[in-house]
């Protein structure tokens, strides 16, 4: 998880909207105008002329490196953003930079380049080509980026191992479990080496307990990878496991954007307060989003020795009987900032 | 108060009271009840006069790509026919165990063997050619065609109608304008066949690509495949088993419209020799070569059918052996070997035949006559003329009077109104709609009655659009002058509908009921579905000669099928739940099949149906063979005389009766799904 602030966005979207039905560019621009640039009566007044404006107004950036979670319900316009950002449908209008270059405005052939060098996606139902073995559907990317035949069966072998497939390489998807057969889609993503991946909810169709195994996996992959990646998902606990932000989705809108402690401790409405209501706090939320740097210092009697990526949670359990502020260390080894026991248990309070 | 009474009710109260008003108004008006002539436009001469016209720019073409393909038509010719019997046989039976293991490839043995003692190797390989370059050029064609249709979504509709138009105009109409274009020869035959079994692979291809995964397509875009790339390394791969049922199809359409392209005559092939031994009523002959056409049929459609499934590897050695042994044996036993025509083994055995089927119609000639004129003095007259035409001192040994019509109509009236009383109106509407036909007779209707009463089912069925196209493509046809063949097409497929529902819903529901009837009743389906159209002429006219009956009994042992296997499908695909929820409320067999199968099944049932009314046009024409007087004769006369207006007036005709009935019965099958919230 290591983000460097201060390098160029991955991706930078501005104003992106995705409108289906009748003459989608043209529609949007009259009520975009006639509405005087208001979102909401925009997509209020497309909706009424029968267009379904599926994705309304999204502006972020994702940075070098992050794992950037869209959450949403079915229906919010996640996998559609995700697919205008990767171009699998034409976005009606706004501004997509890839690496600061406008992909709405490449070309075909410039699109190809992209896909082949550049992009890696894995599917919710794997897409998974049924009548090629294992190892050629993960050397199908490296076959169209021309490479030839025994070097990229070497590579789609290598990625196989490093998804835990050594040994299936000849078997049909259809022999494979569900678990597998994501596996496989994960390896074929990977098998250029790609800058950007995209991954729509890659774990969603699975059972709980192959899940959670492919999540972890997930994080070692990207632990050792460092990719930038778009994640879509609908399960909060995911998102919060995964994510370095989250953008959150309700129909077509992104209403919230930030870090899983963000968005579990300062949901911006209803909507997200309700995502967020079952998840335990204390196990999701870090010392360092509720500690403060007051000035001067107060008294501080105790050092239970909390660190600032430590979970709330655990910072209770190891200042149960104190009442004074005690000092929270950041990981160079300096202090980072206070936290009070009181404000620890304050900020597990549940909502109601 | 209009809301009270159900469409279906006030469409049947209004095509009444039309239908009572000409039946009153006949004999002040009588072009109430036949269009008069003088209104009729001569289509059939425009038409035929246009294309001469345009056939004489196109002939220089025609006639040269003709002559391409005789070249590939003679190689195949003198590949299969003079290819040493031995190696031909070896090479089937090495494929059948390639695609079916052991069953497969004694099938293929045994099947050619018995072709070979036949007599008839020569006229069936020179079958066997023609269908070799037809399917090609028909899966090129077809293929094409789907996949436009897949990349060019706004072609998609005319592309469905232009296949659903192929497939319905009649296989004879085809021939004609061909027979013009590019004079007689087996390439007319070639070329027919080409385009009758171009829709199946269009279909298959454009329904196959349509189901591949989104997630596979978008897969493939993401990896970097271009839009070529994309077809035929990832969709077309996708789909190769929708794309192989497709290519079963195509073989076997094939094969059959070769088979009937026999009828132009000019070459020397099985269908020919078919056509041949029935006119000089050698039935011997006819029911072995008729015997070889199935085989054919069977062998390769269990073979081609089998690409489309999953099947176990057999052993690559097993094959080579095969083929080792009848290179082997070909080559040793060369100078041994008889012609392949020279061996009529069953010479004997057709004789045989014959002197058999002699002595049986001696001994039951009687019997036979006597069930097919009363079947027609009862049943077909009745319903072609009507009661007040067919019931004479003659036939049902009074005469029809005025009373007894008074009499049919009041008791007609009270069972209505008994209906009525009991909540049944609307069945009471069509109880005297069903008299009043039975008493005018179909080919007697009055045409503002027939018209009205298609508009009528359209409007129930679909809505005015529907309606409108039930009224304007049969107003079409009456403008043609070809109203009177039209209704009798109309009678003879509706009474062999009429049997194939009853019959083959009954089947359908033993099947259903009980999988020992099941497992007799499916290899008969599988038979009478792989049989070519032609071959069922043969037995219906060795047992009832040429006529009516004969045409009605061919047509129903056809059409029958698809109405056993829907009624069949319809009634076991109830969700298992609705049948456990039904039973622990209480429900015994009987409600359940009542109140639970079947409502649930009417959709695919009625789908059934729609199949049964196609196969019954498309074998309609087939019949004109053993003489019938409608439409399908009408074309049978154009081909022979070389009519092309006539020809394709006619086959347009009946494109038009089959697809106003297909849109119709589709129409209700819709309806009913969108009320159990299916997806047909």
């Amino acid at each position: 998880m290591a983000v460097n602030p201060s390098a160029p966005p991955a991706i930078s979207c501005k104003g992106v909207w995705q409108v289906f039905g009748v003459n989608p560019k043209k529609n949007l621009d009259r009520a975009w105008q006639d509405t005087g640039g208001n979102v909401r009566e925009t997509a209020l007044l497309l909706r009424q002329h029968g267009l379904i404006p599926a994705v309304q107004d999204v502006t972020f950036d994702i940075r070098e490196g992050e794992v950037f979670v869209i959450m949403g319900l079915s229906g919010s316009g996640k996998s559609t953003l995700i697919r205008t950002i990767s171009r699998l449908i034409e976005g009606t209008a706004g501004e997509i930079r890839i690496g600061g270059e406008d992909i709405l405005a490449a070309d075909a052939k410039r699109l190809l380049a992209l896909r082949r060098d550049k992009l890696g996606m894995v599917f919710q139902h794997f897409g998974l080509f049924p009548h090629m073995t294992i190892l050629d559907n993960v050397a199908f990317p490296l076959k169209m980026q021309g490479m030839a035949t025994g070097p990229r069966r070497a590579r789609a072998a290598e990625v196989l191992e490093l998804v835990g497939l050594k040994g299936r390489e000849t078997a049909r998807p259809h022999q494979l479990s569900g678990g597998q057969r994501q596996r496989v889609g994960i390896a074929r993503s990977l098998a250029v080496n790609p800058d950007l991946w995209f991954l729509d909810e890659p774990f969603s169709a699975l059972d709980p307990l192959i899940r959670r195994q492919l999540q972890d996996e997930f994080l070692a992959i990207q632990a050792d990878l460092g990719k930038t990646a778009v994640f879509i998902t609908h399960d909060i606990a995911e998102a919060l496991k995964i994510a370095d932000r989250i953008a959150i989705m309700r129909d077509g809108i992104v209403v919230q954007i930030g870090t899983p402690d963000d968005i579990i401790l300062n949901p911006v409405d209803d909507y997200v307060r309700e995502f967020t209501r079952d998840v335990p706090k204390g196990r999701h939320a870090h010392v360092e989003t509720i500690m403060t740097c007051p000035d001067p210092l107060p008294a501080m009697p105790d050092d239970p020795k909390l660190s600032a990526d430590m979970t709330i949670d655990s910072a209770l359990a190891a200042c149960m009987a104190l009442y004074q502020p005690v000092p929270v260390w950041g990981r160079d080894g300096q202090m980072a900032g206070v936290v009070s026991p009181s404000a620890l248990a304050g900020a597990l309070k549940a909502e109601t | 108060m209009t809301d009270r009474f159900s469409p279906g009710t006030r469409a049947a109260a209004l095509v009444l009271l039309v239908g009572a008003a000409c039946l009153v108004l006949a004999p002040l008006a009588p072009w109430l009840v036949k269009w008069p002539v003088a209104l009729t436009v001569p289509a059939t001469e425009w038409i035929g006069a246009a294309v001469t016209w345009l056939a004489g720019f196109l002939k220089p073409v025609a006639r040269f790509a003709a002559q391409m393909l005789a070249y590939p038509m003679g190689w195949a010719g003198q590949v299969l026919i003079h290819a040493p019997f031995p190696l031909t046989i070896g090479v089937f039976t090495a494929l059948g165990w390639h695609l079916g293991g052991w069953r497969m490839a004694l099938g293929a043995l045994a099947g050619l063997g018995f072709v070979l003692v036949s007599g008839y190797w020569a006229p069936g390989m020179t079958t066997l050619s023609l269908v070799a370059v037809a399917v090609p050029l028909a899966l090129l064609a077809g293929g094409v065609t789907g996949i436009i249709a897949y990349k060019v979504p706004a072609l998609r509709r005319p592309i469905h109608l232009l296949l659903d138009v192929m497939q319905t105009v009649p296989t004879f109409a085809y021939l004609t304008p061909l027979l013009l274009l590019l004079g007689f020869g087996p390439v007319v035959g070639l070329i027919a066949s080409s385009i009758y079994a171009a829709p199946p692979i269009a279909r298959n291809v454009l329904l196959g690509l349509q189901r591949v995964e989104p997630d596979i397509r978008e897969a493939a875009a993401m990896n970097g495949a271009n839009p070529w790339q994309q077809l035929f390394l990832v969709e077309l791969p996708t789909a190769s088993r929708q794309i192989w049922v497709g290519v079963n199809q195509t073989i076997m359409a094939a094969l059959s419209m070769v088979i009937i392209a026999a009828v132009i005559g000019g070459f020397d092939d099985i269908g020919w020799a078919v056509l041949l031994t029935m006119r000089k009523a050698d039935f011997g002959n006819s029911l072995v070569a008729g015997l070889v056409i199935v085989i054919f049929a069977v062998l390769i459609d269990r073979m081609s059918g089998s690409l489309a499934e999953t099947r176990p590897a057999h052993a690559r050695k097993v094959t080579w052996a095969i083929l080792a042994l009848a290179v082997i044996s070909t080559l040793a036993a060369a100078r041994y070997l008889p012609a392949s025509n020279d061996i009529g083994l069953l010479g004997g055995i057709t004789d045989w035949v014959n002197d058999v089927l002699g002595r049986f119609i001696i001994a039951f000639g009687p019997l036979l006559s006597s069930v097919k004129t009363t079947v027609m003095i009862y049943v077909l007259l009745p319903l072609r003329i009507g009661l007040d035409h067919a019931v004479t001192p003659a036939t049902w040994g009074f005469p029809w009077s005025a009373t007894l019509s008074v009499a049919w109509f009041v008791v007609a009236a009270l069972l209505a109104a008994v209906l009525a009383w009991r909540g049944h109106l609307l069945a009471g509407l069509v109880l005297l709609l069903a008299a009043g036909m039975l008493k005018l007779g179909i080919t007697h209707l009055p045409w503002p009655f027939v018209l009205l009463g298609a508009g009528a089912l359209g409007w129930v069925a679909g809505g005015s659009a529907l309606a409108a196209y039930a009224v304007i493509l049969p107003a079409i046809i009456m403008v043609m002058g070809l109203w009177e063949p039209a209704l009798l097409s109309l009678y003879l497929s509706g009474t062999a509908v009429l049997i194939c529902a009853v019959v083959g819903g009954l089947v359908g529901l033993l099947s259903a009921l009980s999988p020992a009837v099941w497992s007799v009743v499916r290899p008969v389906c599988d038979l009478l579905q792989t049989i070519p159209m032609f071959v069922f002429l043969i037995p219906v006219l060795m047992l009832f000669q040429i006529g009516e009956f004969s045409a009605l009994l061919a047509i129903c042992s056809y059409a029958v099928v698809p109405m056993i296997r829907y009624t069949r499908q319809g009634l076991v695909s109830t969700p298992e739940e609705q049948i456990e929820a039904a039973i622990s409320s209480g429900a015994n067999g009987r409600a359940l099949l009542t109140e639970v199968r079947l409502p649930y099944a009417t959709p695919v049932i009625l789908l059934g149906l729609n199949q049964t009314i196609l196969y019954a046009f498309s074998m309609l024409v087939i019949a004109a063979l053993i003489g019938t007087t409608d439409l399908g004769q009408q074309i049978y006369l154009a081909l022979g005389q070389g009519d092309v207006g006539l020809g394709i007036a006619a086959g347009a005709a009946m494109a038009m009766l089959a697809l106003v009935a297909d849109r119709l019965v589709q129409g209700f099958a819709l309806k009913r799904s969108e009320e159990l919230g299916l997806h047909v």
